[in-house]
């Protein structure tokens, strides 16, 4: 055990959360805005894996991870649209149309793959860019400070929605549709306008948490995501709809994955114990998701298509 | 400043407005009366966009508008406070009124601006509310004045109140009418609607009286108006405000209730010890402010709410720890206070909503299966008998008039000729012809011996119903009198919490 | 509420064709073979990974062409991608009732589904690895890999090029051929240098790239310098090797091109010497009832160095000797 508290081993850990917790954390902030304003999305997982795939594609042909990143944001953005359509124009039961949008993008990013690609083939990655200062910190700079931009971008993006939410007007019409379009509508905000905007960036932050899991990794592959954006939506859930919650789930989440990893490969973990603490992640998360999430309630309108009655 | 001319407004199988005039000045109460589906509230979504009209115009201060959606009502300065509040739970006073509104701050809110406009507002017009209050803390009376604070945010002149006073205590009630007072005395125009013929009378400056959609009645002198005169025009008939009823021959104690203690729903004891025997043949009325243990009490009774103590025994069974269908077969008969909510299913029809409970009753079968013939008969005569305005027996409850669904849940409870009657608010938004009427079958109900609880905010209801009236204060019972005893001063008094101070 | 289930039916109609367009892409690949002339054979495969994952799906795929390549005359089709066991159930019965001649279920978890399945097929011959039992159907032939034999081989040169003595293997569940293969490559490790510490960690997944990628993050961590690891998840790990410039041995197909600095050599399956076999059975009139494994001796199984890689001469020489033992049978792979 005492091998685990060495420091390499301990850096490692909690860098590794860190990496496993940024595509969950891209997507479930942005599911959380579209919960927030009562629309349900289970396509996170599709949106993810054709934003992971054109992501990749991008970073193989042209070499520019950047350019991969935006190409995970026009495809998030287009999906995004297509969900919106459905949910919020044509007022679809939200849960199934979810799953056909999941369905839709785990086969389309297949064939595009197999048609395109074939074989996997590595890409480059992002580039690591310690932060001036803080990276040198002893310990502390190594497992917080020598990541990706998009780590830092991700987090960052846990703040501004926060504010967002709470403190703009935006954010106030967000709270409004999502717990009662009748009253929200009734004072003339547009609802349908509202939950457009809100899954549009939903779409975007899966596109983006789709690409940047890929280009991370360095490679594609069928499914690559393996229902990580399922996962997504129950850590909106887990956090309650709110960021800092959402957060907390996404890192307690990779957290309990890099450290599990840790304990087998130091053997702590027995081999015969190995497959049972696979599951430890989700029991964990889901446990504290009874403990936590149990006490604050859904948006009222969650899932609910709103029409006008005439 | 609003005028309305010769609207028209049908809905499939209904003229729901025909032809109506209806204007508003400056600085009036305004009131429209009439039955349950009359077409007031239609009339009243007309003027704030919710519905188009089919014809007519729609002029505010001498110019014809086009009003499309509420926002168009808003920028005309119209507000409108509906008889379901248009508020979100989950924000705060100041958010809700900052809803919909460009902020001076933008895009980020400017609370702070707003609350301090809130408290400036409800100061001038009698509205105390905290404007960081979360709405689902609120008290309904909180709730309706968040909803007036709203339209005078938003600089209404004038403010339409459908049946404000349905879901306010009789003090909360007095302070709108405050409220309402100081609005026209600021030059603002008010349409109020209300069965509530004594407040009606007291408060309006002019009434129009509304039947099947059409105006029957205009009174300018509301001084020389009389609730039978008001109740005679929007009936087209005499109208007897109390029932006709015998002195009471009551029986043996079919209702016994002993030591009850029932918990609400917010964990705390809302039914504390209750005491109370209600016999065959006898009215027994509840009167107390909504939300003194009134409801869980009436659940209790009805199986819908285990008691955490005491006993409940129906004819000498004990039904305290029986499940609903035990109770419902003991003959215990419930008619809920949220009828919207518990009694009926919107999207069923009128004739499933009327079979609901007694669809396993042999009358309706005949071999196994539905016997369609006796199911319409029985329905038709339920309607009818009830002045159900519907436009056919296979219409969707949903779109009936909120009176007429209580009307529907009214008529369903009876016709089943229960033991034990428990009738919560049972005329609540109903008007008063219905009133009358159900206020007669459930006279007539005693009268075949059955054991009947009333459970009334309205005194008027009360003192014409029952028997012996208890009143209730804070989960406890205060005091018991004679119906031949009892004075509306002394009541009040009681049901505020005041101590008895007779005997 | 019309409105609902109309949009629904086009929804699903994209998804499905999205999904169908899909599973034709891995069929186009390598099926579509009209012999011309006689009859034609007709294989199905039904396997859980991509086609071409580089690994477990690829190497039967690859081997399965292979053999049309060299008889002619034979039909291919695949579906893969079912790591859902009840979609593999639907197209294994599917192929059956086709009439297909041999269908291979290319899994181990899709052996309660065969057993279910055969009975009912009885012209058809069934085909299913990696596995050792053929339920005493008499048309289920079972196949193996011995595994472990190639991971022996290569435990041996990664421990004589690991220099921090510690040596990393990654592996998705501890069953079958991922089990032998681990197994094997550890003892091949400890035979060489009984000093080195092999650290093995089982992620729990067959298809979670990034979980076996923190997983050799992990490892490094641990001092690792040489990694291996088996099933299609291993691809996210070979490129974290990659970057931090460890050492990589691969399995079941060949892994080169995921990183030519690093990968120094592969083991690869070759099926078609089994198929070759279950082929001729089938057509002496034999449908099953037997089990074949490939390995070193067969020439199922090659161990296939990384041309580019610079491998010393003394590690490569051990290689062979290894090779030769475990051949002549003096040396045991465990
Ligand atoms: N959305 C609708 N669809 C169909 N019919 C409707 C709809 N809304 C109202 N109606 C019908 O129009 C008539 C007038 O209804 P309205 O709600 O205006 O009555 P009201 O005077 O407000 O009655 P109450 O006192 O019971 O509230 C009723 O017969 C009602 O059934
Ligand atoms: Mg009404």
């Amino acid at each position: 055990m005492s091998q685990f508290f060495s420091q390499a081993i301990l850096i490692a850990a909690v860098a590794g959360g860190i990496r496993l917790a940024v595509p969950l954390l891209l997507a479930a902030l942005g599911e959380t805005y579209g919960q927030r304003s009562g629309v349900l999305n289970l396509g996170v997982d599709g949106v993810m894996l054709l934003g992971a795939f054109g992501g990749y594609f991008t970073v193989l042909e042209l070499g520019n991870v950047w350019l991969g990143l935006v190409v995970g944001v026009g495809i998030g953005a287009i999906l995004g649209l297509a969900t919106a359509f459905i949910s919020v124009t044509l007022g679809a039961e939200q849960g199934i149309s979810g799953i056909g949008v999941y369905l839709f993008g785990l086969g389309m990013s297949d064939l595009l793959f197999q048609k395109l690609v074939g074989t996997p083939l590595p890409i480059e990655s992002f580039p690591k860019v310690p932060l001036p200062g803080l990276s040198s910190i002893p310990v502390v700079g190594e497992m917080l400070f020598q990541h990706s931009l998009v780590v830092y971008a991700a987090f960052l993006l846990v703040p501004i929605s926060t504010f967002v939410i709470n403190r703009t007007t935006f954010g106030m019409n967000i709270r409004a549709v999502g717990e009662n379009p009748e009253a929200a509508d009734s004072v003339g905000i547009s609802v349908a306008r509202v939950r457009y905007a809100t899954v549009l960036i939903g779409g975007i932050l899966a596109g983006v948490a789709g690409a940047a899991l890929a280009i991370d990794l360095g490679i594609f592959q069928q499914n690559l995501t393996n229902a990580q954006g399922f996962i997504a939506v129950a850590l909106v859930y887990f956090g309650a709809w709110r960021p800092l919650g959402v957060m907390g789930g996404a890192l307690l989440y990779g957290m309990v994955n890099s450290i599990v990893l840790q304990l087998k490969t130091l053997g702590i973990i027995p081999r015969s114990w190995s497959d049972i603490a696979a599951m430890a992640p989700a029991v964990i998360t889901i446990l504290a998701l009874v403990l936590v999430a149990r006490r604050f309630r859904q948006p009222a309108a969650l899932a609910k298509p709103f029409v006008r009655e005439t | 400043m609003l005028e309305l001319r010769g609207i028209v407004k049908r809905f499939p199988g209904v003229l729901a407005n025909d032809r109506v005039d209806f204007s508003v000045r400056p600085g009036e109460v305004h009131t429209l009366l009439g039955e349950n589906g009359a077409g007031k509230s239609t009339l009243m979504k007309i003027v704030y966009g919710l519905y188009r009209p089919d014809d007519g115009d729609v002029l505010v201060d001498g110019r014809p508008v086009e009003i499309h959606r509420p926002t168009d009502a808003i920028a005309l300065g119209i507000g409108m406070v509906h008889q379901h509040f248009m508020l979100v739970d989950t924000l705060t006073v100041a958010e809700n009124v900052a809803m919909g509104m460009r902020s001076s701050r933008r895009p980020l809110t400017d609370l702070d601006v707003v609350a301090d406009r809130i408290e400036e507002l409800g100061e001038r017009f009698g509205l105390p509310v905290d404007p960081h209050a979360v709405v689902w803390q609120l008290s309904v009376g909180q709730r309706q004045r968040v909803e007036i604070l709203k339209a005078l945010y938003r600089e209404a002149r004038l403010l339409i109140l459908d049946e404000p006073t349905a879901v306010l205590t009789p003090q909360e009630a007095d302070q709108l009418f405050d409220t309402l007072r100081a609005m026209t005395a600021d030059g603002r125009g008010i349409i109020f609607i209300s069965h509530k013929l004594r407040e009606v009378l007291a408060l309006s400056d002019r009434i129009t009286v509304l039947r099947h959609g059409r105006v029957v009645g205009e009174v300018d002198d509301v001084g020389a108006a009389t609730r039978e005169s008001l109740a005679e025009m929007m009936v087209g008939r005499q109208v007897k405000l109390a029932p006709d009823k015998d002195q009471a021959r009551p029986g043996e104690p079919r209702l016994r209730i002993r030591g009850l203690r029932v918990q609400g729903d917010r964990g705390v004891e809302a039914v504390c010890g209750v005491d109370l025997d209600v016999c065959s043949g006898e009215i027994l009325g509840i009167a107390g402010v909504s939300g003194n243990g009134q409801r869980e009490l009436a659940e209790a009774v009805a199986g819908l709410r285990r008691p955490s103590g005491g006993t409940v025994t129906v004819d000498g069974v004990e039904l305290s720890t029986a499940s609903p269908a035990d109770t419902h077969a003991a003959g215990v008969r419930y008619i809920s206070e949220s009828r919207m909510r518990e009694g009926a299913i919107g999207a069923f029809t009128v004739a499933e909503n009327l079979l609901l409970v007694d669809h396993g009753d042999r009358r309706f079968h005949r071999r196994g299966l539905f016997d369609d013939r006796a199911i319409e008969e029985h329905c038709r005569h339920l309607v009818d008998q009830y002045q159900v305005k519907t436009p056919a027996l296979d219409t969707p409850v949903e779109s009936l008039s909120g009176g007429n669904i209580q009307k529907l849940i009214v008529a369903r409870e009876l016709s089943a000729r229960p033991n034990v009657l428990v009738a919560s608010q049972p005329t609540r938004g109903v008007d008063i012809g219905a009133a009358e009427y159900i206020h007669a079958q459930l006279v007539a109900e005693r009268d075949r011996g059955t054991a009947v609880v009333v459970i009334s905010e309205d005194l008027d209801e009360v003192l014409a119903l029952a028997d012996r009236i208890a009143v209730i204060y804070e989960g406890r019972i205060v005091d018991i009198v004679e119906r031949t005893d009892a004075n509306r001063e002394t009541l009040g008094l009681m049901m505020a919490g005041g101590h008895p101070t007779s005997r | 509420m019309r409105k609902h289930t109309r949009t629904m039916r086009w929804l699903v109609l994209g998804a499905v064709l999205a999904i169908a367009a899909a599973a034709c892409g891995g069929s186009d690949d390598s099926g579509g073979g009209d012999g011309g002339g006689g009859e034609t054979f007709r294989i199905a495969i039904v396997a859980p990974s991509a086609s071409n994952d580089l690994a477990f799906t690829q190497s039967i795929v690859d081997a399965v062409n292979r053999v049309k390549d060299e008889r002619g005359n034979i039909e291919v089709a695949v579906t893969d991608g079912t790591f859902v066991v009840e979609d593999a159930a639907a197209a294994i019965r599917d192929y059956a009732s086709q009439g297909y001649d041999l269908v291979i279920a290319h899994g181990s978890q899709y052996g309660g589904s065969l057993q279910e399945i055969a009975p009912e097929f009885p012209d058809t011959t069934f085909a299913w690895g990696t596995a050792a039992d053929t339920f005493g159907l008499d048309n289920v032939y079972a196949y193996e890999a011995a595994s472990n034999e190639g991971g022996y081989v290569m435990g041996v040169m990664g421990a004589m090029l690991s220099k921090s003595k510690v040596i990393g293997i990654i592996g998705p569940i501890e069953v079958g051929d991922a089990k032998l293969y681990v197994d094997g490559y550890a003892a091949g490790v400890e035979a060489e240098d009984p000093g080195a510490t092999v650290n093995i960690n089982y992620t729990g997944s067959f298809s979670d790239v990034g979980l076996a990628s923190e997983a050799a993050q992990a490892q490094i961590a641990a001092g690792a310098d040489v990694l291996t690891g088996t099933a299609q998840m291993v691809v996210g790990a070979v490129g974290v090797a990659k970057d931090k410039g460890v050492l990589w041995f691969g399995t079941q197909s060949n892994q080169t091109s995921l990183a030519p600095e690093i990968v120094v050599a592969s083991q690869v399956y070759h099926w078609e010497v089994i198929l070759d076999q279950i082929l001729d059975q089938i057509a002496a009139g034999k449908k099953g009832g037997e089990t074949f494994k490939i390995d070193l001796a067969n020439d199922g199984i090659v161990i296939e160095y990384n041309d580019g890689f610079d491998l010393p001469a003394d590690v490569k020489q051990k290689a062979e000797e290894t090779i030769a033992g475990i051949v002549d049978g003096s040396i045991d792979a465990g």
